[in-house]
């Protein structure tokens, strides 16, 4: 957006408070929704938590072509749409909610770049292993991606994204990386963050940013997504304090909503398939059971016509 | 514990220090206990008949150069390139950390915290001020035409010196729109607007954090050091017709003085070529 607009926009985002019905957008939770994705949703839901604005959060299949950027997640207040993590953050600040006016110029400096360095290397590396490692695409980003459409688009869709996704590793350079280096530099990214957090509750100290929001974004969904093997998440264990930091979110702000518990494992796709049987093996013998049940019934009448 | 380290590169003098990357031996502090004093450079060059005397220094650069490299088998075609004995390593991060395996480490008084502080900005630098440097030397059509294609055509031998440079500039592009480009920003001078905002607020941003000190951290320069320099000394020092960012640059003197510092302490030598 030009100057012009952006001042306009936020003109515009001051003038109202805080309505009560803001939602945020996101794809489906159980079935469609991806780790990057997932990790830049919840991101937003900790940081408007830590702002205390009320948000309701609702998924849908199309979220990704709602969105003015064709990036998830995106709120909906008033009648005014934002998406992605830094806008939201401007407009939250221009309706008058702020986390980070306490801070000084250095700080905000360092706020920053630390941002700067989980988009640029946990986002990528999320993205990296969901669409460019082979065996995570074929056997769980594909299926999630295509979940809501019918074939064939499930699968046009799908590869369309990972050309696109592959497209720009390469322009970044990380097109040549092997899965190891990408892991490598997570355990660095882990590691500069663990040194920076040190033993301090949250990064700047007593009060939490939307530097906690996004780091907490990451780390969580890392550590309860269930992929292929456990390499991603055992780089984030490595570090025990990045550990109590999630926890101590989750319970500050988290654990105090009766709405769905966040503590969730995405399934793959096997899993979902065992609970379909499940689903209708119960079916199934509520059928024979109900079957039966007016068979035995029937059962004394039968008697009693033979007997003649 | 003295190497030889030959650092090849498509031209030899170029008008700015970055590019050339001359090996320079500054020994200030005479402790030699491996420690990589200031830059992790120092070796004395090799001169290699290239079109002139090659100097190779060590300082993280990345201005999307890439070369096919005549000299050089078993490159990938980028420079800078090192060599040492057998080995050829390519990119600026990993000839840093090559270096440090080798023990020349430019970061040895810096604690953890300031180590992580290091790795923010310098992801900071790449994603916010590389897109406009990028754009100022490769996309802006007066600047590419009048400055970079020739500058770059005059040392890459003929044939090539047709194709490379376009190359390069298409490549510059293009990572420009995948990274910046997506909606909504649908024009291409939205995107510049964008990036060009982006960059300043980056400068500022490094401007405060540098303050009134010598260098980042303090008063011994480190590798954040060598990437800021890297970034900024091209765009301080070479003269372009279009020169926004140019400008907000020299408006902010800590940083310039930072720059003229940097120059004037390891770039002596080749400082008289301009």
């Amino acid at each position: 957006m030009s100057l012009v607009a952006e001042a306009f926009a936020s003109q515009v985002a001051a003038t109202e408070p805080w309505p009560e019905n803001a939602t945020l957008y996101q794809q489906l939770k159980g079935e469609q929704i991806l780790l990057s994705d997932n990790a830049s949703s919840l991101a937003v839901q900790a940081f408007l938590q830590m702002c205390d604005l009320p948000i309701k959060v609702v998924c849908r299949a199309n979220a990704e072509y709602m969105s003015p950027s064709g990036k998830v997640p995106f709120i909906h207040v008033g009648n005014q749409v934002v998406s992605e993590l830094g806008p939201i953050v401007q407009f939250v600040k221009a309706k008058g909610h702020s986390l980070s006016d306490g801070l000084d110029e250095v700080q905000k400096a360092e706020m920053k770049a630390y941002m700067e360095l989980v988009n640029n290397m946990l986002l990528t590396a999320e993205l990296y292993l969901q669409w460019c490692d082979e065996a995570t695409v074929g056997e769980i980003t594909h299926s999630r991606y295509g979940y809501p459409y019918p074939w064939p688009l499930n699968h046009i869709l799908a590869y369309q994204k990972q050309w696109e996704v592959k497209r720009k590793m390469k322009a970044i350079g990380w097109g040549n990386k092997t899965l190891d280096q990408v892991l490598e530099d997570v355990d660095q990214c882990c590691q500069a963050l663990s040194q920076r957090l040190g033993t301090q509750p949250y990064f700047f100290n007593k009060q939490p940013t939307e530097l906690d929001a996004l780091v907490f974004g990451h780390l969580f969904t890392i550590l309860t997504t269930q992929l292929i093997n456990d390499e991603l998440s055992e780089k984030v264990k490595n570090y025990s304090n990045l550990l109590a930091f999630c926890r101590r979110i989750e319970q500050n702000y988290f654990e105090d909503k009766e709405r769905v518990p966040l503590r969730r494992k995405s399934k793959t796709q096997s899993e979902e398939n065992t609970l379909k049987k499940r689903k209708a093996k119960s079916k199934l013998w509520i059928l024979v059971r109900t079957l039966g049940g007016s068979l035995v019934k029937t059962l004394p009448l039968w008697r009693l016509t033979n007997s003649y | 514990m003295v190497q030889e380290l030959l650092f090849h590169q498509a031209g030899a003098s170029l008008p700015t220090p970055a590019l050339h990357v001359a090996l320079q031996q500054q020994p200030r502090d005479e402790n030699g206990a491996g420690r990589g004093r200031a830059l992790p450079g120092y070796q004395r060059s090799q001169g290699r008949q290239d079109g002139g005397p090659l100097r190779a220094q060590v300082l993280g650069r990345r201005l999307g150069a890439s070369v096919c490299p005549l000299r050089v088998s078993g490159g990938s075609g980028d420079v800078p390139i090192l060599t040492s004995e057998d080995n050829i390593v390519s990119q600026p991060a990993k000839i840093l950390n090559f270096l440090r395996k080798q023990k020349y480490n430019a970061d040895y008084q810096l604690s953890a915290k300031q180590g992580a502080d290091t790795l923010a900005y310098i992801a900071l630098l790449e994603e916010k001020l590389l897109p406009a440097v990028l754009h100022t030397f490769w996309v802006e059509n007066d600047n590419y035409f009048n400055v970079t294609k020739p500058w770059f055509a005059s040392r890459i031998p003929f044939p090539l010196s047709l194709i490379l440079p376009g190359r390069m500039s298409k490549r510059a592009l293009n990572r420009i729109l995948l990274t910046k480009g997506e909606p909504p920003l649908y024009h291409l001078k939205e995107v510049e607007a964008q990036i060009y905002r982006d960059a300043k607020e980056c400068l500022n941003l490094l401007s405060n954090r540098l303050g009134t000190s010598q260098f980042f951290f303090g008063d011994i320069p480190t590798t954040l050091d060598a990437y800021v320099f890297g970034f900024l000394a091209p765009l301080y020092k070479v003269h372009f017709p279009k020169v926004q960012l140019q400008e907000h640059l020299k408006q902010l003197t800590n940083l310039c003085r930072f720059c003229d510092d940097i120059l004037s302490c390891y770039f002596r030598l080749s400082f008289a070529d301009g």
